[in-house]
């Protein structure tokens, strides 16, 4: 599905990814572990296309594709979902709304009738329950004075309803408490089929406890230095990242 | 007689002008005005500090005296396309500030007619308040003004009178190049418990027109206004404008100011809170591409206590275009427990798009409650990405984005037919916008 290849990725001046490999199929979990600044977030928005970065070299191709110079939307359209580690407040946008133009947008890209009102509210219904999120806060503008839980939520909400191929988790562990945790991480697994794949970025090894990988890749300095199953988690947990 | 930086008028020429007044009561306005303007020292530098008038002025148009009598040719036909036909509104259509009957349909119960059409108990209103209640000792633009003005619009709204439907009015400049023709004063006056929504709309038929609109309103003990302004006008018109709000107790004003087009738009907005337990709201916004230079002055003056003003005006400039704001707030000694707040929020979308903004409080009462800030930024690349990340294209998102920014202001607009329309114009702007990029 995703295959990235010698990938060098940097921002103003500053080189961040440093020859990057990472090979993903369809089904697959993939955690992608490693200390601050080490590039993980880099590589997530690097795959969902955001334009700060500059790819120096390498490519990322998507489904046999090279979509180094496709758009973030074009990308979203192909099936690629980046659910932030900071969702942006934008006042004055309704959550609905938006989730309906970009649903819409996606399934006309798959040459699929746009949904009407009926059928979007209906699809909205059954998703609402997977993550438990309330119909009040999606008729409030995006993330506007949302909790950080609850913008989380909203994340994997959208991740619901647009159904990716690529999901692309940066961080969603981080500022959530056990109990959104384990709402977040039942969301994502209730989501995964044997075709869709999901990448886990995460500091720490409690979200695996939930969400649970099928390979675990230690990010430092901008390469994987190594690659192991979910057990390379725990030892990382027990050892930190030194022993590497 | 009259000199700034930018005009020097022929004194003879506009004494002529003023002795042809048939109604001595004006007349003896119009003189005036003139003294005022013989006599007041204009702050024209401080006052239009970041207006260029001299550009706009000296340049464009003759000042030459003279009132043109020339009305272009297939005038209707041009004015034809602007007719409403919606039962929900009142249309007045005026020419150069003369209202054109047969195109205009004024609710039948209420006063709204040109000034020497007034009978006996309208001419006494007129008489009492008319000239009294402006801008004309610091703006020169509104003393000149009150010399030359051509047509006014008189406007009176009985006790206890609710005007059922917004009224709307085109007003139609025909003149090119000239300082003369197009200077209307418009005369407003609601008494007890009465209600009006009226909407103008400026529209010139000549390109390069100079039109100057001086506004005078009373709001007595409970009345309630709603005054809207769009311009619009794609003709490279020079405009300024004055509209000055008095407000008696318990009375309420809502005034919106829409500014989209336009090569040179002031607006001056004055209201004056002279009782107690007043409300005004002051809303605006202005998006703006070209060359287009639009300068908001607004004040609030907070007399008597208890009182509450709110000011919110946002804007957007791309291209080269030029943005002004100017918010003062006065409050008095004896105003104390008011609550007055304002707020200036700009996007700018191009490297030579340009906006100077300054709020003004000066606060003599200790018991109050007020606030201002003002910000000026780009749109957010963030939230940008963050849709683009959803499918959403970047025209569609800055679009998006564009609407969200003035919709807390256009959700204000109480009046669906003037909120469809400035909808409208917004997403046409919208989509300009997108072209230039």
């Amino acid at each position: 599905m995703l295959s990235i290849k010698k990938l060098k990725v940097s921002i103003e001046n500053n080189l961040i990814l440093k020859g990057l490999n990472l090979e993903i199929k369809n089904g697959e979990v993939h955690a992608i572990m490693g200390p601050n600044g080490s590039g993980k977030s880099t590589l997530a928005s690097v795959i969902a296309g955001n334009d700060n970065y500059k790819i120096e070299s390498g490519s990322i191709s998507f489904f046999g594709k090279n979509i180094n110079n496709f758009s973030p939307d074009e990308r979203a359209m192909m099936g690629i979902f980046l659910a932030f580690q900071y969702p942006v407040e934008i006042p004055g946008v309704s959550t609905i709304n938006f989730i309906k133009t970009a649903l819409n947008r996606i399934r006309e890209f798959n040459k699929k009738k746009p949904l009407d009102a009926v059928g979007f509210l209906n699809t909205m219904k059954k998703k609402m329950n997977l993550v438990k999120i309330d119909r009040d806060l999606l008729s409030r503008s995006i993330n506007e004075g949302f909790s950080g839980g609850e913008k989380k939520r909203n994340e994997i909400f959208q991740m619901a309803m647009l159904e990716p191929k690529l999901s692309i988790l940066d961080e969603t562990d981080s500022g959530l408490d056990i109990d959104a945790l384990k709402i977040v991480s039942n969301g994502v697994n209730k989501l995964r089929t044997k075709d869709n794949s999901t990448i886990v970025v995460t500091h720490y090894q409690r979200l695996l406890d939930y969400i649970i990988p099928d390979y675990v890749h230690v990010l430092i300095d901008g390469k994987i230095v190594k690659s192991g199953n979910k057990d390379l988690a725990l030892e990382l947990e027990n050892k930190g990242y030194d022993w590497l | 007689m009259f000199k700034s930086d930018s005009l020097t008028l022929d004194s003879k020429k506009i004494k002529d002008f003023i002795n042809k007044e048939s109604n001595p009561f004006l007349k003896k306005s119009r003189n005036n005005f003139l003294k005022k303007l013989g006599e007041k020292k204009f702050n024209i530098k401080e006052e239009y500090k970041y207006t260029p008038l001299k550009q706009s002025l000296e340049k464009k148009f003759s000042l030459e005296f003279k009132i043109d009598k020339n009305i272009p040719s297939n005038i209707e036909k041009k004015i034809l396309p602007y007719i409403v036909n919606d039962n929900s509104v009142y249309q007045i259509i005026t020419l150069d500030g003369k209202i054109i009957k047969k195109f205009s349909n004024i609710p039948s119960k209420i006063s709204f007619k040109n000034f020497e059409e007034l009978d006996k108990k309208e001419k006494k209103i007129l008489h009492q308040y008319f000239g009294e209640n402006d801008d004309s000792d610091s703006d020169v633009f509104s003393a000149l003004n009150g010399v030359l003005w051509s047509k006014g619009l008189f406007i009176y709204i009985k006790k206890n009178q609710i005007v059922d439907n917004p009224i709307i009015i085109n007003n139609f400049y025909t003149s090119e190049r000239n300082i003369f023709s197009s200077q209307l004063r418009n005369f407003i006056f609601m008494e007890k418990n009465s209600k009006l929504s009226i909407c103008e709309l400026d529209c010139a038929l000549a390109s390069n027109n100079f039109n100057s609109n001086v506004t005078e309103i009373i709001l007595e003990e409970r009345s309630e206004l709603d005054y809207f302004k769009i311009q619009n006008d794609k003709n490279n018109s020079t405009s300024f404008n004055s509209t000055n709000i008095k407000q008696k107790r318990n009375s309420i004003s809502n005034t919106f100011t829409f500014s989209f087009s336009g090569d040179m738009i002031r607006n001056n907005l004055n209201i004056s809170l002279i009782d107690e337990s007043c409300y005004c709201n002051m809303y605006g916004i202005y998006a703006l591409n070209d060359d287009s230079h639009v300068d908001n002055h607004t004040s609030v003056d907070h007399i008597q206590k208890n009182s509450i003003s709110n000011e919110h005006y946002k804007g957007i400039m791309n291209g080269n275009s030029n943005g002004v704001f100017n918010g003062k707030i006065f409050v008095r000694k004896e105003a104390q427990k008011t609550n007055a707040f304002q707020s200036n929020n700009n996007i700018i979308l191009s490297d030579n798009a340009k906006i100077n903004t300054k709020p003004q409080l000066e606060i003599w009462a200790d018991d109050v409650k007020c606030s201002h800030g003002c910000t000026t930024g780009q749109l957010d690349e963030n939230a940008i990405f963050y849709l683009q990340s959803r499918g959403i294209n970047k025209d569609k998102a800055v679009s998006i984005l564009i609407n969200a920014f003035f919709d807390e202001i256009i959700q204000k607009i109480n009046q669906n037919i003037i909120k469809d329309k400035v909808h409208k114009i917004l997403s046409s702007k919208i989509e300009s916008y997108l072209n230039e990029h």
